[in-house]
């Protein structure tokens, strides 16, 4: 298999966490020029293995090879550290620095060597000319803070590329991209791979974009190969959630779920201007657009920020939500979409993070004797696997954090849960999991905001859908049955 | 199907069995090799000096971390938040001489005491509402406060140190409110297991480290962000001019440099009791045996007869050491 177009070769690679193992025995080889999906559930071992191959994390057993080369040896380690580059998902340039600056930055091996801004900016000119030369123009002397997110990507892959990268990891690169973006994105990916014989391996959970860029796929479950390297071509979309072992789409369906017996006197009803949007007990109501409009209301919403013109009003009186505090004490929950910053309490335990809004909203003065008990029940209703209660949000998959961050909620009866894309960067079955929870506690009679990008999922479980234009204007309120994906996409200017 | 039904079924907690809680050896994992350190120092320094392992030197070791293990205390409450506190040692210098001061002035000694705790409150106070509410670094308004502390400590008596002119004081050190325990014991041990207790079992307690994890998912999660921190300010401050009355009570002189070592004894007593810096971690019986372990240092460091000037140069190394051994075994975990 080693052949001299084999960029990367893992074998019979394990990793385990504590007790936790994370992969057992997998394989992954990379052929140059080639773009890999790598797929899987979550916890199925992804981002494990990627760490393993740029040497960020130590493999317990197996084998990885770069060109050839033992990377356990020096000076396989030291090829293997140029080779293979990160594009990250939190993004890892420093952003008081200037684009050359950063381009640059590797190139100086010596902190004692003179630096040459000249040289540095020629360097960096060098690297972006080839990836988009009006950018390569523009933005040289910009500082990283100032560019959008997509540009920052650009200016990764130069600076991975001009250091002297032939291997990219893209771990969910288009997460947070508009769709025109992705597609530019996608185009130099392909340009890179059949021009300059780049290998690039792709994680995603977009179905219709894997198609669209990769040419073969890894399948990851549980640790350990369910599919090593086959051509997408020959898996129809149902192989690939079978290897995944997940349910389909089509096997769940959309479940009936009886219209909130709404009136216009009950639940939230949030207005600016002429704008007025009710969100009734029992309702799921989207919010679709840009961040420029969904996040002012919501700020409004969990008491986060004052004056954005939004106002609330709860059963036709109206609320000042002056700060988070009051907004939980009105028993409005929040799931933050930044899961690291504003949500994951990191150094606490696993039961801490599950139980501090319950102890916040039922204003708990002791850490009580069946806290134990109650956190159980959230993990087994949740499905979650943790190897202990004690353990640290780390120790869980991505997904499976988010699941924790909705645990919060989920036995406090909220009067409004506000979710901000609760389902980014989560694999298939994680989401319907996520699904089924909002139809519960909208069942139980919990008014429910989601702001979400995947309009599909919008489509699915809204009553109501308020669309967003990209300067944050509200374009329209769509209502069950005339909701669907164009016409969100018309409303938003944004294609999912 | 299978799977949405599953999870359409189970809406209330079922009565499965809870986990169990960890080894309580697995919570105080670091506690523990602290206390096995401090006995294999004490071993060690008894092998060459007997008289080392005495009562009467243990009784003398207990004196001298006492006022640490208090300061060791507070500062653990703000460590845990993500904040810092430098102006523990000067609130202990002045504490001292307004005490003293009072005494002089005809207070009694409870109403000197009330005086000196007063210096603590008002410093806790100002260091927390400038944290909180003018939004400054911790490190920043504590390092202000340091320096006008410090500075009124020479200022309220000129410079001159202070005697304590009533004879009855002493008993607030080496009374005994128990019989058969001294009141500094009984004061250590008391406030170690309460604030413990806090720490583990009082919501308030886990929302330090809520705080110290992230402030900003803390105050989304309508956790009173500000107020709980204000308040490990003042109890810091606080606990830091108790350390001080104690301090007084025993040594019964009070000088304007009484606490100038004490700031940095009490952040490393902290950090060799396992808290982190970056906050959202640490525990009241880490910070006790990092301050005991200090303190058994100079001891053994004095009866060994090396030169009391490199005190300093073995606490930091140890500090080194325990830091180290920390982070090794959390990179194994």
């Amino acid at each position: 298999m080693a052949d001299a177009a084999t960029l990367l070769h893992a074998e019979g690679v394990h990793k385990s966490y504590g007790a936790t193992q994370v992969l057992r025995g997998v394989q992954f080889v990379l052929g140059a020029g080639e773009i890999h999906a790598l797929l899987g559930g979550n916890g199925a071992g992804k981002s494990t293995l990627l760490k393993i191959a740029t040497g960020s994390v130590r493999r317990d057993a197996g084998r990885l090879l770069y060109r050839g080369h033992d990377t356990d040896t020096a000076e396989g380690a030291a090829a293997r550290d140029r080779g293979i580059a990160v594009v990250h998902q939190e993004m890892a340039l420093l952003p008081d620095l200037s684009v050359a600056e950063n381009i640059h930055l590797p190139h100086q091996r010596r902190g004692a060597a003179p630096f040459r801004s000249r040289e540095a900016a020629r360097l960096a000119t060098a690297a972006l000319a080839p990836i988009d030369a009006s950018f390569a123009q523009r933005a040289v002397h910009q500082k990283v803070a100032a560019l959008t997110l997509h540009e920052r990507q650009l200016v990764e892959i130069a600076r991975a590329l001009s250091a002297g990268a032939d291997v990219l990891l893209l771990d969910e690169p288009t997460a947070n991209l508009t769709a025109a973006e992705t597609e530019r994105l996608f185009a130099l990916l392909r340009r890179l791979a059949t021009e300059r014989g780049i290998a690039i391996v792709f994680v995603s959970h977009r179905m219709r974009e894997i198609r669209q860029i990769a040419s073969v796929c890894t399948i990851l479950r549980d640790g350990v190969n369910a599919v090593s390297r086959m051509p997408l071509d020959s898996l129809s979309d149902a192989d690939i959630v079978a290897a995944m072992g997940q349910a389909t789409a089509a096997d769940t369906g959309v479940a009936a779920r009886p219209a909130a017996a709404a009136s216009a006197t009950t639940g939230y009803v949030v207005r600016r201007n002429d704008n007025a949007l009710a969100i009734p007990p029992g309702g799921i109501i989207g919010l679709a657009g840009a961040p420029a409009g969904p996040e002012p209301l919501i700020e409004t919403l969990i008491g986060a920020r004052a004056h954005t013109g939004w106002q609330v009003s709860r059963d036709g009186t109206p609320l000042a939500l002056r700060s988070p505090r009051v907004a939980v004490r009105q028993g409005i929950g929040f799931v933050s979409g930044d899961r690291s910053g504003k949500g994951l309490l990191a150094t606490l335990p696993i039961i801490d993070n599950m139980l501090a809004a319950a102890r916040v909203r039922q204003g708990r003065v002791a850490v009580r004797g069946d806290e134990v008990r109650e956190a159980t029940g959230l993990l087994q209703t949740l499905r979650i696997k943790a190897a202990s209660l004690w353990g640290l949000p780390a120790t869980l998959s991505g997904g499976t954090q988010q699941k924790l961050l909705i645990a919060r909620w989920l036995n406090l009866k909220p009067s409004l849960l506000v979710l901000e894309e609760p389902t980014r960067g989560v694999d298939i079955g994680t989401k319907r999991d996520l699904y089924d929870l909002m139809r519960l506690l909208a069942a139980a009679g919990t008014a429910i905001l989601w702001w979400s990008t995947e309009y599909g999922e919008l489509v699915e479980l809204c009553d109501a859908v308020l669309a967003f234009d990209s300067d944050g204007r509200p374009t329209d309120l769509l209502r069950r049955p005339d909701i669907d994906e164009t016409r969100l996409a018309l409303a938003t200017g944004m294609v999912a | 199907m299978s799977k949405q039904a599953d999870a359409l079924r189970v809406t209330v907690p079922t009565g499965a069995a809870p986990a169990r809680h960890p080894r309580l050896l697995t919570t105080y994992r670091t506690e523990a090799a602290i206390l096995l350190a401090i006995v294999l120092l004490e071993l060690g320094v008894g092998a060459m000096i007997p008289q080392a392992l005495s009562r009467g030197n243990f009784a003398d070791v207990a004196q001298a971390a006492a006022p640490l293990i208090i300061m060791a205390v507070g500062q653990l409450l703000v460590v845990i938040t993500g904040g810092i506190d430098l102006s523990v040692g000067s609130v202990f210098s002045l504490t001292g001489m307004v005490t003293a001061l009072a005494m002089a002035y005809g207070f009694g000694g409870v109403g000197s005491t009330i005086c000196g705790l007063g210096v603590g409150l008002a410093v806790g106070t100002i260091n927390g509402l400038l944290v909180t509410f003018a939004d400054l670094a911790p490190f920043v308004v504590t390092l202000i406060t340091y320096a006008a502390a410090g500075s009124l400590a020479f200022i309220v008596t000129a410079g001159h140190s202070m005697p304590v002119p009533d004879q009855n004081y002493y008993l607030l050190n080496s009374g005994m409110l128990i019989p058969g325990v001294v009141n500094f014991v009984l004061y250590c041990v008391v406030l170690t297991i309460v604030v413990e207790l806090v720490l583990r079992k009082v919501v308030a307690g886990r929302w330090l480290y809520a705080i110290g994890s992230s402030s900003e998912a803390s105050r989304l999660l309508g956790i009173p962000v500000r107020a709980t921190r204000l308040s490990t300010y003042v109890l810091c401050s606080l606990l830091a001019s108790f350390a001080s009355v104690l301090s007084l009570s025993y040594i019964s002189n009070a000088e304007a440099t009484a606490g100038s070592n004490l700031m940095l004894q009490a952040i490393a007593a902290v950090v060799i009791g396992g808290a982190s810096l970056f906050g959202g971690t640490g525990s009241a019986i880490g910070a006790v045996l990092g301050a005991l372990m200090i303190t058994v240092i100079q001891n053994g460091v004095n009866l060994i007869g090396i030169n009391s000037f490199w005190q300093g140069s073995v606490t930091g190394v140890v500090i080194l050491v325990a830091v180290l051994i920390d982070r090794v075994g959390k990179a194994r975990r």
